[in-house]
């Protein structure tokens, strides 16, 4: 082969969107606290706040990120947050002794819905939309159907998640960057990783290699339904309790995949990460404070969020030659 | 010496097809053999019931005298069976040492070993001369190099048997040279290798023994030396393919029809050329030496920067495909499945897309020209063969699909026809009817430039051959130049390294 | 290679029509089994009526589904329509004509930038209409401040809820079926009746092979987003009819006219469908509606069985074609 054709450089990681994306929202967070005259934001309290705004979101975006990175999506996130929320604040009912018990059913429920839908899309070779839109309208009309029943509220030590914290920084941010360093090391490092990319990469040629593609398309949505679980619970503990809408009023499924491809995830998977997504994810978090700061009107706010999510994508996408549809 | 493979009485249906019926195939340790057949008699079937792909309705597969039933493809390659698949099946968006370990990661406890897989990769690389950085990102390489990357996966099970399905189907003469080399290389290790390919040169050039499929069922299988080509033709075809190329046009070229002056891009530096009526144009070079750019560049989908085109000599803009189009200047796409079908619409959509395409929005989809009995005329003239033109493209042979393209371009009635690799994985029936038309249509005044690395097809079919050495034209010859002739200019070792070419 | 005809694509269509349609046919009979008066022409019509909506956005979505993208958005256009009416004609009846006019051009505009930006900055399209989505809801509510004002005026309102009696044979006919005609017709006449149909299927099948065959894509996107936009605004003023002014007028339609689309036999990324999927897949999605009203299910778990016959019919139909396989 001569030297002179293709430039073989070294691979290019998905650091520069998230750097990018995140130098962005930190700047834009920035200005307007100077120009607002709210430097006490800028304080160490100030920017735990608005990483505490990533939370919620944070969690259901990286599992949201495993699946699509492997070639499916997943909308059943927003109905299984809701439920898990409801479950968890309706098995503690305040009773401690409950907490443990009560998370550990609740990421069953996970465990399952999560076999569900990987089931579905793997061996049932239902279209990944189609098949979580379902589970997660299966899920929202039981919880809607009992939510007389289902009362309670989670115990005042659960909440700690979301108001305790080691050193001034909250749990609930320790959790998110544990959890945040983990899915990436698992991704980057490991042989499940590897495979995620293969199957979403090329799934025929994945299968070709030898790879079971089926059980890593399952265990990405067994991945994604756990992180949803684990906004959940989030959610509940910083609620107090849950109600069967906290998922679809905080749009997470649509919002979680958004986020996600703003971090330079691409929607037919094998391409993205992690960090991209926190980026997405903190931009978010950044305007949503910023707005605050603005005193923008609610509804004002949701207009710019929606031009904002397609100007983010548009940034990057807007090179590609390929077509997208 | 017992067979390192025998398969025998292996039978596949697919829905409508018979794929394979009935077939025996054996391999020796240390022999190459060849599976010919047309396109669709059923060689990529029979190698992917070999790897665990698919699974047979009938037969056995013994390896080494032991019976093995595959329902994975990772239990062929636990048994030493490594494939290197007609299709790529590259991960774009990952390095080439990501790829290459694709599925066999050295990994301990779950974690990679990313160091050492790097190392082996670029080890692999260097055994098949492949000069790429394993740490490149495949999108970035060209088809011929990812075909390459495709070579070294396969060598890294250190299998004991390896199928080659049309490996060289995307490399240029260079690389396919250095294919046939490491094929001998490997043989000489021991090891089994299955070889398809639609190239009879190099059939013959490397089989130990021959295998032709037709129809799904097995024909002989003979030693080489009992295999004479046009045998080999007779028992694939079914007939004799005595002109295989068409004669060369009785009367000179007319007026200039497409004229490029210094045209220029990111990929082709000053390419000056005319084409004339009645003329077919061959452009050689190898993988990078912007040949396929310079198609490209004349169909608008990767126009020229600076530099004039000019049609019957008025100039024209071509920035985008449908320009060209609505210009008079067809294309037939080097990858058929990406660039030209729509797999799942009928063979008749897809032969009238370019016609409903340029027509006013509200033409009627089954009017006029459009009508299903006018359009199946022409598929039918071009004898592209289905059950049923309403069927989906998807369903046809490699040859018939390229058939049908090219209908879709005569019946828009273009000037010029680009042709990038017009017979790629194509098999010889098909070729020559393929030649035959570029043949008619020139000779009824029109002109087609053909892109090829297929040498002897350029030899063959071209009035003159363009051969292009990194972006630029480096030469020109007449009908009746030779391989080392073109090699000789596509390698850049003319004495002018530029000369200006005006037909 | 002994070729048996093969199942040709006219087939394919058939059985996809079929599916929808034999849903639809079995969901009837079962609403009519409960409730025998379903099988006049009167109360027949009157579901037609209901429908309407529903059948409308699934035709424009439809589109857009060929092409292989969505329209995520049609939701939040019906909301905009029916608030942007009621403050727009502001109770004055001779405005109504007007404003209709008006909306179109509010409906064409959304439809419009969700074309560019997918055809242009390449934004897949689930985002962009996300983004638009979220605009759309944003301006509506700004617009009202989040609250229905005012009320339709009567010639507005017959839109959806005008029924004329007395007609011969069958008796009574609603001005909404009238429309839902007018509005299939022209969508069949779209698709079937000018080259526009066949384009958008092969952009939907292969971009790049039909861009490079000289389809001008760009426009067969643009086009598909603006039908889907009009069939939005169609439905808006309809549901302005029959339910007056309300800010969730619009709410999670977008999803149920994706849904029937697939239910109906339309394949999701493209290539795929017709526009008796579209049809039929409504009419059985609201047909489900009706038998769950009458089974007197709770409104709730109306939500999980329609997530439950979703994944059914995708489930039904992959079965099939891989037992054909
Ligand atoms: N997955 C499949 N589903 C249905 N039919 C198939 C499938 N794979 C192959 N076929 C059909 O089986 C027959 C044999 O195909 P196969 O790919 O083995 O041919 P081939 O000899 O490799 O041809 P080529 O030279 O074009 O590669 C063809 O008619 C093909 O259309
Ligand atoms: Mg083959």
């Amino acid at each position: 082969m001569t030297t002179d054709a293709a430039k073989p450089g070294p691979a290019r990681s998905g650091l520069p969107i998230s750097i990018l994306l995140a130098g962005l929202s930190i700047g834009f967070f920035v200005v307007v606290a100077l120009a607002t005259g709210e430097v006490s934001q800028l304080s160490g309290q100030g920017i735990v706040g608005l990483l505490q705004r990533m939370v919620a979101l944070g969690l259901v975006s990286i599992g949201q990120t495993f699946v699509i990175l492997v070639g499916s999506i997943d909308l059943s996130v927003a109905a299984l947050i809701s439920a898990v929320a409801v479950l968890a604040s309706h098995i503690m009912q305040g009773d401690p002794a409950m907490i443990l018990p009560a998370i550990l059913i609740c990421l069953g429920l996970c465990l399952a819905v999560g076999l569900v839908n990987g089931a579905l899309v793997a061996y049932g070779g239902i279209n990944p939309l189609i098949a979580t839109l379902g589970t997660g309208l299966i899920i929202q009309g039981v919880l809607a159907a009992s939510f007389g029943v289902l009362q309670g509220a989670v115990a005042r030590e659960f909440q700690v998640i979301a108001y305790g914290g080691l050193l001034g920084v909250p749990y609930s941010l320790l959790l998110l960057a544990v959890l945040s360093l983990a899915a990436g090391f698992v991704l980057d490092r490991t042989l499940f990783g590897a495979r995620i990319y293969a199957v979403g990469g090329n799934p025929d040629g994945a299968r070709l290699a030898g790879i079971r593609t089926e059980r890593v398309t399952l265990s990405a949505h067994v991945v994604a339904s756990l992180f949803a679980g684990a906004s959940g619970l989030y959610l509940a503990a910083r609620l107090q309790s849950g109600t069967p809408w906290i998922g679809r009023d905080g749009i997470y499924d649509l919002e979680s995949i958004a986020v996600t491809v703003i971090g330079g995830t691409i929607l037919a998977g094998g391409k993205g990460g992690v960090a991209g997504t926190l980026a997405g994810v903190l931009l978010f978090a950044s305007l949503d404070a910023g707005f605050n700061m603005l005193g923008v009107d609610a509804f004002l706010k949701q207009v710019l969020r929606g031009a904002i999510v397609i100007a983010a994508v548009a940034v990057h996408a807007i090179r590609t030659k390929e077509h997208v549809a | 010496m017992t067979a390192a493979l025998s398969m025998s009485g292996i039978s596949k249906a697919f829905p409508g097809v018979r794929a394979l019926d009935n077939v025996d195939f054996d391999c020796l340790p240390g022999e190459v053999h060849a599976i010919c057949g047309e396109n669709g008699a059923g060689k990529s079937t029979l190698m992917k019931i070999l790897g665990g792909s698919y699974r047979p309705d009938a037969g056995t597969i013994q390896l080494a005298g032991t019976t093995v039933h595959f329902t994975h493809p990772r239990q062929a390659a636990e048994a030493g069976i490594s494939i290197i698949h007609q299709e790529l099946s590259l991960l774009p968006h990952r390095t080439v040492a990501e790829n290459i370990f694709m599925g066999r990661e050295i990994a301990r406890r779950g974690l990679l070993d990313k160091a050492a897989m790097r190392r082996k990769a670029a080890q692999l690389l260097g055994r098949i001369g492949a000069e790429i950085d394993p740490q490149a990102l495949v999108s970035s390489l060209s088809i011929a190099m990812q075909q390459l990357v495709e070579i070294a996966k396969a060598l890294l099970l250190d299998a004991r048997i390896i199928v080659m399905d049309e490996p060289t189907a995307a490399l240029d003469e260079r690389g396919s040279r250095t294919l046939l080399t490491l094929v001998q290389n490997l043989r000489r290790e021991g090891v089994s290798i299955v070889y398809i390919s639609h190239r009879m040169p190099e059939v013959m050039a490397i089989a130990d023994r021959i295998t032709i499929l037709k129809d799904g069922k097995k024909v002989w299988t003979r030693p080489r030396d009992a295999a004479p080509v046009g045998e080999i033709v007779r028992a694939m075809v079914g007939r004799d393919l005595d002109d295989f190329y068409p004669a060369p046009p009785s009367s000179p070229p007319g007026a200039a029809l497409l004229a490029v002056q210094d045209g220029t891009n990111a990929a082709v530096q000053d390419v000056a050329f005319t084409v004339r009526a009645g003329e077919i144009v061959g452009v050689a070079g190898l993988e990078d030496s912007g040949k396929g750019a310079l198609a490209q560049a004349l169909v608008g989908d990767a126009p020229f920067s600076s530099g004039t085109i000019t049609l019957r000599g008025k100039p024209v803009t071509l920035r985008a495909p449908r320009q060209a189009t609505a210009a008079g200047i067809g294309y037939l796409p080097g990858d058929r499945k990406r660039e030209g079908l729509a797999l799942h619409q009928s063979v008749r959509d897809n032969a009238l897309l370019t016609l409903r395409s340029m027509a006013g929005l509200l033409a009627r989809p089954q009017g006029g020209a459009f009508a299903s009995n006018v359009i199946d005329g022409k598929l039918r003239e071009m004898d592209v063969r289905a059950a049923d033109f309403g069927q989906e493209i998807g369903t046809l042979s490699g040859g018939n699909q390229q058939k049908a393209i090219i209908v879709r371009w005569l019946a828009q009635a273009s000037d010029i026809l680009v042709f990038v690799e017009p017979t790629r994985g194509i098999d010889i029936a098909a070729k020559a009817a393929i030649y035959e038309t570029m043949r008619s249509f020139a000779d009824s005044g029109r002109g087609i430039v053909v892109v090829s690395s297929d040498m002897p097809e350029l030899i063959g079919v071209a009035d003159r051959i363009l051969v292009m050495h990194r972006g630029r034209i480096s030469g020109e010859l007449p009908r009746g130049a030779s391989e080392e002739d073109i090699m000789h200019l596509a390698l850049g070792l003319a004495d002018q390294p530029h000369r200006e070419v005006h037909a | 290679m002994t070729t048996v005809p093969l199942p040709s694509s006219r087939r394919a269509a058939g059985i996809a029509l079929n599916a929808g349609l034999v849903i639809f046919v079995v969901l009837y009979a079962a609403i009519a089994l409960l409730q025998p008066n379903y099988l006049e022409p009167g109360l027949f019509m009157n579901f037609l009526r209901r429908a309407a909506p529903l059948l409308i956005l699934a035709c424009g979505q439809l589109y857009v589904i060929l092409t292989g993208g969505f329209d995520l958005s049609m939701g939040a256009v019906a909301t905009l329509v029916v608030l942007a009416a009621s403050i727009l004609i502001n109770g004055d009846p001779d405005a109504t004509w007007a404003v209709i006019g008006t909306l179109y051009v509010m409906g064409i505009a959304v439809g419009l930038v969700n074309g560019l930006v997918v055809a242009f900055l390449k934004v897949p399209s689930i985002i962009t209409t996300l983004g638009t989505m979220l605009l759309v809801n944003g301006l509506a509510l700004a617009w009202s401040g989040g609250a229905a004002r005012g009320d339709l005026p009567d010639n507005f309102r017959n839109l959806g809820r005008l029924v004329w009696r007395g007609v011969p044979v069958i008796g009574t006919l609603p001005l909404a079926v009238v429309v839902i005609a007018g509005f299939v017709a022209l969508a069949w006449w779209g698709l079937n009746g000018t080259v526009y149909g066949k384009r958008a299927l092969a952009v939907g099948d292969n971009p790049r092979a039909a861009e490079l065959a000289g389809t001008p894509v760009a426009v067969t996107r643009i086009l598909a987003f603006v039908v889907s936009a009009v069939s939005a605004v169609t439905a808006g003023i309809l549901l302005g009819g029959f339910s007056g002014v309300s800010v969730n007028a619009g709410e999670g339609l977008e999803l149920q006219a994706i849904a029937a689309c697939v239910i109906g036999g339309a394949q999701l990324l493209g290539g795929r469908g017709s526009i008796w999927s579209a049809v039929f897949g409504a009419l059985s999605l609201f047909a489900l509606f009706t038998l769950l009203n009458i089974l007197g299910l709770p409104q709730a778990l109306r939500d999980s069985i329609q997530g439950l016959i979703l994944i059914a019919a995708v489930g039904a139909s992959m079965w099939r074609s891989r037992k054909r396989n």
